[in-house]
């Protein structure tokens, strides 16, 4: 039976108060834990294999490597973030988690504080998640009360603060350097790299970003050791992780499984399966970002990182998107490549031009306007965008008009005149 | 420091570790094409024009703001390359407005270039443009067309970096993204020009140059700013005898890629109507030989004569004024004035303007020490209160404005500018401005930098030290100044250590010959 690490305390009432947080075991380890070395949570992290749970999915023991240690810091203090900038499309699951379970992430953030020598955290909230700031600060004021958070953390001689932070309402800010900026009262605008913000990040000082999820996995790792871990998930994809489905599904919501299981389970397990009349079409695994999967891709795939990669797509942020036959995928990549023309930050060349013409083909085609060369175009563009970009959002708009150009193209034909 | 030696196209080249890719193929003289990459602005790499292959990496990286590495392998030359660069281009020119033909940055702007360098596509939009604001009075001398940007945001980290004004910022996202000021306000600094001049396509463009001139018909001079001491590089660009803008030249050790507004306006006192194109004598206006003559006369029989070295003058002119002194006139008594003349500021940035308008005070010290010295303004005052001298040579510079003096006898003026000394002299020559002439200045850090005529003197202005020399031939001494070679190789033959020859860049003399205080 897998072990509910990150939905543990989900559904138990007022779990969002310290009170009922300790009395779920949320705190109970972290005195031991902020005692230890800095490099003894390190390895741990390291061991157990847990990668990212944003988007990328780097391993997070490789991202603390990456930093410098004190000794050659010159002085400046280390910054960690976590983001809760959650906007890929199909994602929900970091504002669940923290609106049950603030506490637990509060928890992580302070592990990861400790393995990195640092004294400052920020919870980076997008714009629209003011509830979910009132009900964090909240939890932060409860902590603080309880010397689990600022000078002397229980005692440990480890001090650190935790301040939440919100954006004001933009995708882009969810990328790493992004967020850096916003943070520093600038727009979210991406920066060059070569430097690297574990080297120079918020304020010129090394930094780390992590997603809320990912540092949510940490007490328990620490409490019951990496091996433990390891246990559940596949050689490359431990532990568990939580997926969003969404679509027309029966039930859709947050769902915690172990990494490798297979999407069927997720599917009709968890989700209860599709309505009643309607069929499976297609799945974007990881938010609309990640390429597609066919039904039949997905019905035979597992839910980890090595799978979905063979596949052609990947695991992104777990925002699991079931598409039925009732979708129109022409529609439907309109009303994608809208989105990225709205969120791009419009700093680069690529990205700035091509999302906006992306969207107006797709539109046009949607509304039956289009041409054959139309396609040609959207096409050429889209691989235009890969790898030429500076940031990744690049490659995440180009990502759904080559998926569905390539998985629906009788649809598209259709759609067109010669 | 270290050096690092990496391929770049199959040649090697060694450069300083941590040098970008894009300055390292430079050194070979390899131009990788690029919009937002500028040497004096912090790197930005979001045009993505730039983008090379390296062996070993699976993406193509730009080369602004990747540095060399030892044993690296560059190749700027591939199919892959050039089809980004296509791309690129396609998407830069997607939305760009078609106003080539209304476009002042024609015939100089990149994206006309790289298209027909990189990518000779013909559009296959058939959406509407995006349209954004055009001809927007951005700034006395600056006028932002939005449509036409390019989003590189060299006026952004100009604005951030060298003003420090922060007054143009990117506003909107996605590709509704514009350039605009940051409150609302105008731009009101001093370094308009070089906005317009940094922006490589037609976006931002100078309102005194709109519509004026194609720049095809341009020729380009190298010259000197006369606007203040700093001695600012710049290009004289000029068509038919007649200026129609100044250009930065870049020069890392004085004005990096910049020249500031008030400088590049200068050019404009070459057509002022109150600028003497004819000489005069006792009120009437005289060919200029008859005026020389006139002067001659004067001097000759002047028993108590002053003669005062401008600071606007070339270092030319004020050996031929120190020769004229040593060689026919060796009582006459001399004064250097300091500035500014009535009409400027005095004012400064800690950028580039230097509070001293004079460009070649320098100079002035350098040729008083080989003169045995000046007496100050004051002294010069006083004199004239005293009526200490019966005849005054003014040189260039507006002796009597800057004392405050409305008037006095015996002026003869060798003049560029319609000054109050200009005004009140009884013999006035008129003399070539400095971009009429070839010349050397010695700017406030003691730097011998050339100027370069651009066009033919106005009227029947010579370069004052031709007006000079003429003058010693009347009083019956050669003064070795009758062209601009034999006036430079006479600066150094009498000043020991002084450069004939002087590159573009200019020369750094060790004291005492910058001209410095003792």
């Amino acid at each position: 039976m897998a072990p509910r690490i990150l939905t543990a305390r989900f559904g138990v009432p007022g779990s969002h108060t310290l009170e009922v947080a300790r009395a779920c075991g949320v705190y109970a380890d972290l005195g031991r834990v902020l005692r230890l070395e800095a490099e003894a949570i390190a390895a741990q992290v390291r061991a157990s294999g847990l990668r990212g749970r944003g988007g990328a999915g780097f391993p997070t023991g490789a991202k603390w490597g990456f930093v410098p240690p004190p000794e050659r810091r010159q002085g400046r203090p280390v910054h960690l973030f976590a983001n809760a900038d959650e906007s890929e499309p199909g994602t929900f699951k970091d504002r669940v988690l923290l609106w049950h379970d603030p506490h637990r992430v509060i928890e992580g953030t302070l592990v990861a504080a400790r393995a990195l020598c640092c004294h400052r955290v920020w919870i980076y909230l997008r714009g629209e998640f003011r509830f979910l700031q009132e009900r964090i600060d909240a939890a932060l004021g409860e902590a603080r009360q309880a010397n689990l958070v600022g000078p002397d953390i229980l005692g440990s001689g480890f001090d650190c603060e935790i301040r939440t932070f919100r954006g004001a309402g933009a995708y882009v800010c969810g990328e790493e350097s992004g967020l850096l900026e916003s943070v520093e009262g600038r727009r979210g605008l991406p920066r060059i790299k070569p430097p690297y913000p574990a080297l120079v990040g918020a304020f010129g000082d090394p930094t780390v970003v992590q997603n809320v999820e990912t540092l949510a996995n940490l007490p328990w790792i620490l409490e019951h050791g990496a091996q433990a871990y390891r246990a559940w998930g596949t050689e490359a994809s431990s532990g568990t992780r939580l997926f969003s489905v969404s679509g027309p599904v029966r039930r859709p919501g947050v769902y915690e499984l172990p990494l490798g299981t297979p999407f069927r389970e997720l599917l009709e397990g968890c989700a209860g399966g599709l309505r009643p009349g309607r069929r499976l079409l297609a799945v974007l695994p990881g938010g609309s970002s990640t390429p597609l999967l066919t039904a039949e891709q997905a019905l035979g795939a597992t839910l980890d990182h090595e799978c979905l990669e063979a596949l052609g797509s990947f695991l992104g942020s777990g925002g699991v998107i079931v598409l039925d036959d009732s979708v129109d995928p022409v529609a439907a990549l309109a009303n994608l490549t809208r989105f990225y023309a709205h969120e791009s930050c419009g700093q680069c060349t690529p990205c700035r031009e091509g999302c906006g013409w992306m969207a107006r083909i797709a539109a046009r085609v949607a509304a039956g306007e289009g041409r054959q060369e139309d396609l040609v175009t959207l096409e050429d563009l889209a691989r235009s965008l890969r790898g030429r970009t500076l940031c990744a959002f690049g490659d995440a708009a180009a990502a759904p008009v080559l998926s569905f150009l390539e998985t629906f193209r009788p649809a598209f034909l259709a759609r067109v005149r010669p | 420091m270290n050096r690092v030696t990496c391929t770049i196209d199959g040649q090697t080249v060694t450069v300083p570790e941590g040098t970008a890719l894009i300055e390292a193929a430079r050194a070979l003289g390899i131009e990788i094409p690029h919009f937002c990459y500028h040497p004096h602005l912090p790197v930005a790499g979001n045009c993505r024009m730039c983008v090379v292959e390296i062996q070993g990496s699976p993406k193509l990286e730009i080369a602004c703001n990747t540095a060399a590495r030892e044993g690296m392998a560059v190749r700027t030359d591939t199919e892959a390359v050039r089809a980004a660069r296509r791309a690129n281009m396609e998407f830069l020119l997607a939305n760009h407005p078609l106003d080539c033909p209304i476009c002042d940055q024609s015939g100089e702007c990149l994206l006309q270039e790289y298209w027909d360098a990189h990518a000779r596509h013909a559009s296959r939009l058939r959406d509407p443009k995006v349209t954004k604001g055009k001809r927007i009075d951005l700034g006395d001398d600056l006028v932002l067309d939005q449509e036409r940007c390019i989003a590189c945001t060299r006026c952004v980290r100009f604005s951030e970096t060298v003003t420090r004004t922060g007054d143009l910022v990117l506003l909107g996202r996605s590709d509704h993204q514009r350039i605009g000021p940051a409150t609302g306000a105008r731009i009101t600094h001093a370094y308009q020009g070089c906005l317009a001049e940094i922006c490589p396509v037609g976006a931002l463009t100078s309102r005194s140059f709109r519509f004026r001139k194609r720049v095809w018909w341009l020729e380009e001079v190298d010259s000197i700013c006369p606007g203040c001491a700093t001695g600012c590089n710049v290009r004289v660009c000029v068509q038919d005898d007649t200026v129609h803008r100044i250009l930065a030249r870049r020069n890392d050790a004085v004005n990096r890629s910049w020249a500031c507004d008030e400088g590049r306006g200068l050019y404009r006192e070459l057509a002022a109507p109150e600028r003497p194109l004819l000489g005069r004598v006792a009120g009437r206006p005289a060919a200029r030989e008859e005026a020389l003559a006139a002067a001659a006369a004067r001097l000759g029989s002047a028993r108590r004569p002053g003669l005062v070295l401008g600071g606007q003058a070339t270092c030319e002119a004020l050996l031929a004024l120190v020769r004229l002194h040593e060689r026919a006139l060796p009582a006459a008594r001399l004064f250097h004035v300091p500035g500014p003349d009535p009409g400027r500021r005095a004012w400064s940035d800690g950028i580039l303007v230097h509070a001293d308008k004079d460009p070649d005070t320098r100079g002035v010290r350098l040729l008083a020490t080989c003169a045995g010295g000046v007496e100050d303004g004051e002294a010069l005052a006083r004199a004239l209160a005293d009526e200490a001298l019966d005849l005054l040579l003014v040189l260039e510079d507006d002796a009597l404005g800057r004392l405050g003096i409305p008037a006095a006898p015996g002026v003869v003026a060798l003049a560029f500018h319609g000054h109050r000394s200009a005004a009140a002299a009884e013999v006035l020559v008129p003399v070539a401005g400095c971009w009429e002439q070839d010349g050397t200045y010695v700017n406030a850090a003691g730097r011998v930098q050339r100027l370069h005529r651009a066009v033919r003197p106005a009227g029947e202005a010579v370069p004052a030290y031709v007006a000079l020399h003429r003058l010693g031939a009347l009083l019956g001494v050669d003064l070795g100044c009758s062209t601009s070679e034999a006036a430079a190789g006479a600066l150094a033959e009498t000043i020991s250590g002084f450069p004939r020859e002087v590159g573009p860049e200019g020369v750094v003399l060790p004291p005492p010959l910058d001209g410095g205080t003792p």
